[in-house]
């Protein structure tokens, strides 16, 4: 089997250290991303939950270092099979783009371009040796599905499920160690959404990379992620192993409400007219919005770790982590 | 491209027939030394101004031929230049008649041509000119020239029109506003007077050749820079498309997202107005020549050959197959602009 994984690796594949990220406006810089810490080790599929706005892509995208020129990394360390990504220059950037971790987003329609075909799209995301490039493109499109007619097509004559199996191709086919899912299937519908999770879950127990599925479906999350990290305002408020423990954070149990549909009082839209950059430095993120604020609140809350895996950014978790 | 020619046709038979149209014209002056019965400076000394011959099947007696024939003509009033036909002898159209050795492209030579009379009668389809040059030879002549011109001009200032604008729109910053001030300097003065200027620079004693190399380096200086600026800006939008993003994180390098992504993207407009902006070559060298700055005679061009009748003015009204070399120009002109409207609907994958 050409595609299975090579061995020798780290076990952390992609490993987030304090990273911070400012978009840089006119006079003063807003915060995007708050001292970001996780790891994703090989194997995991780790979800990354949240709002819209809360920073998912950004954190996507600045893992790939794409994100656009208004927007700075102010510090931290992003780490892909051991090696900080934000010290290399662009030319060995490239390299790793692509092969070493690979992407695959949102709106597939728009995320192909429109004048090239299915076949040309592969061969250009493809980075081996020439001579087993047909082979290989073959085999890949096999893997999501697909049949090998397909790479005579252009974008528009396929059905948003099928461009997606193709943006799936594409990011298996130099067999990657990290897989980054950007809410792969907001744009397809409930069955399609199945296939394509069924699909990705798949890959994830055949080649066992890194996963980083990021969605706003909680839902979902909770059924094919191994860890979840819940995002509120540019920071990870918890990351929780769902069916093992039961997310502690006020803002995860609003979202889990969500789904359950027992707390109807706190399905109340958070407010996101005001910038929290200003208060960032003084209080909790969630402060505004929390039942269950006390005066002690009112400070820098770190992230405090359980284990190495889960953990909280809440002042109570010392008192009540287990369930 | 079998699929193309199909696409087009079944978008637009105008176009298609367009196409097609301005194939024959391309053609017919490539082979010029071949299809011409006459080379473009022979003359016939005594008819000036000589109408397009009459080809028969009836002789003056009423006996039917099978092969068409022409007679000779001798001239009826000097002044006025009118011509009658002498019935004493037929002169048969005969077809790749042997004559003098001609090159074709300095490579291949053919003393062949695809048809002819034998002299002293001569087969003038167009009619001739003040000094009795066939119209119809110069006019395939002069499309080498003319055609050619459009093709190789646009060439040149599609290819720094695309490539300034492209790297000025994807690198944006310094290099943009450097590029684009560059442009817009160009842009200020008036074409047809940047053309005069730039062509005053270099002396009136040059060769054909220089002058011919010269023109299209002048066309093509004035027309890259509108086209500059227009792919800067389809450029900046398609920059900002998800794909761009998407070819981004495949890890290719910027010269193959703006040579593989963005040109392509491009197309739909710079196809259209490639085809549109051909003709503004043809002219441009026909207001050249008119202005006895382009092609000097005895070589014709369609704008020389236009520009030896507006000259003088008795011509229009007597001799108006002069104005044939205008009529093919426009004739070219529509074609082109036809068939850029239906091509850029035609190469969008979208609308197969």
């Amino acid at each position: 089997m050409c595609l299975t994984p090579k061995t020798g690796r780290m076990e952390r594949m992609l490993e987030i250290k304090n990273l911070s990220v400012l978009r840089i406006e006119r006079k003063k810089s807003v915060p995007i991303l708050n001292d970001i810490n996780f790891a994703v080790k090989e194997g995991e599929m780790f979800c990354l939950v949240g709002e819209s706005g809360s920073g998912k892509t950004s954190l996507a995208l600045s893992i790939i270092r794409l994100l656009p020129k208004s927007f700075k990394i102010a510090y931290g360390e992003i780490l892909i099979n051991g090696k900080n990504i934000l010290g290399i220059n662009e030319r060995s950037m490239r390299n790793i783009r692509g092969k070493e971790i690979s992407i695959i987003f949102q709106d597939p329609a728009a995320y192909l371009d429109p004048l090239f075909t299915i076949g040309t799209h592969l061969q250009e995301s493809f980075h081996g040796k020439m001579a087993n490039k047909k082979e290989l493109i073959s085999l890949a499109l096999q893997e999501v599905g697909l049949d090998s007619e397909i790479q005579t097509v252009y974008p528009h004559q396929l059905s948003g499920g099928q461009q997606q199996r193709v943006m799936i191709a594409m990011a298996l086919i130099n067999k990657p160690s990290i897989i980054i899912a950007d809410e792969p299937t907001t744009a397809l519908d409930v069955l399609t959404t199945r296939q394509i999770i069924s699909l990705l879950n798949a890959i994830r127990l055949k080649h066992s990379p890194a996963m980083l599925f990021i969605t706003h479906d909680l839902e979902l999350a909770m059924e094919i992620g191994t860890r979840i990290g819940i995002m509120y305002r540019g920071n990870i408020v918890e990351i929780f192993r769902p069916g093992v423990q039961k997310p502690y954070h006020p803002y995860s149990k609003i979202l889990l409400g969500t789904i359950e549909r027992k707390n109807s009082k706190l399905v109340v839209g958070v407010e996101k007219n005001k910038f929290y950059n200003e208060q960032i430095s003084q209080v909790c993120v969630f402060f505004d919005m929390c039942d269950e604020k006390e005066e002690n609140c009112k400070k820098i809350i770190p992230f405090i770790w359980h284990n190495n895996e889960t953990g909280v950014r809440c002042i109570k978790s010392g008192r009540n982590t287990q369930v | 491209m079998r699929k193309l020619l199909h696409r087009l046709k079944n978008h637009s038979r105008l176009a298609y027939f367009s196409l097609w149209f301005l194939l024959v014209f391309y053609f017919a002056s490539f082979f010029a030394d071949i299809l011409a019965p006459y080379h473009f400076d022979h003359q016939f000394r005594n008819k000036p101004y000589h109408p397009p011959t009459k080809i028969h099947f009836f002789d003056s007696r009423g006996h039917f031929h099978i092969r068409p024939f022409v007679y000779n003509t001798v001239v009826d009033d000097p002044v006025f230049k009118t011509y009658r036909e002498d019935h004493s002898k037929i002169y048969p159209l005969k077809f790749f008649v042997r004559g003098k050795e001609r090159k074709i492209f300095f490579f291949f030579k053919t003393d062949r041509y695809l048809f002819g009379v034998d002299q002293p009668a001569g087969i003038f389809l167009f009619g001739t000119d003040n000094y009795g040059r066939d119209i119809f030879s110069r006019l395939l002549y002069g499309g080498r020239i003319s055609l050619s011109i459009s093709l190789i001009g646009v060439f040149i200032s599609f290819s720094l029109g695309m490539i300034t604008g492209g790297i000025a729109g994807y690198f944006g910053g310094i290099i943009d506003q450097t590029l684009m001030r560059l442009v817009e300097i160009l842009m200020v003065f008036p074409s047809f007077y940047l053309m005069l200027s730039l062509r005053a620079m270099f002396p009136l004693n040059l060769s054909s050749i220089q002058v011919y190399l010269l023109i299209v380096l002048i066309l093509s200086l004035i027309g890259w820079a509108g086209l500059a600026r227009i792919i800067r800006g389809m450029v900046l939008s398609i920059k900002e498309e998800d794909y761009i993003l998407a070819a981004k994180s495949l890890g290719l390098s910027h010269w193959k997202i703006l040579l593989f992504h963005i040109f392509p993207n491009t197309f739909s407009y710079s196809i259209t107005a490639i085809t549109i902006s051909v003709p503004g070559y043809i002219i441009g060298e026909a207001a050249l020549s008119l202005l006895g700055l382009g092609i000097q005679e005895p070589y014709p061009s369609w704008g020389n050959i236009l520009s030896s009748t507006i000259g003088n003015l008795r011509v229009l009204g007597d001799a108006p197959w002069l104005l044939l070399a205008g009529i093919f120009i426009f004739v070219v002109l529509i074609n082109f602009n036809l068939l850029g409207d239906a091509l850029r609907n035609v190469l969008d994958p979208k609308n197969w």
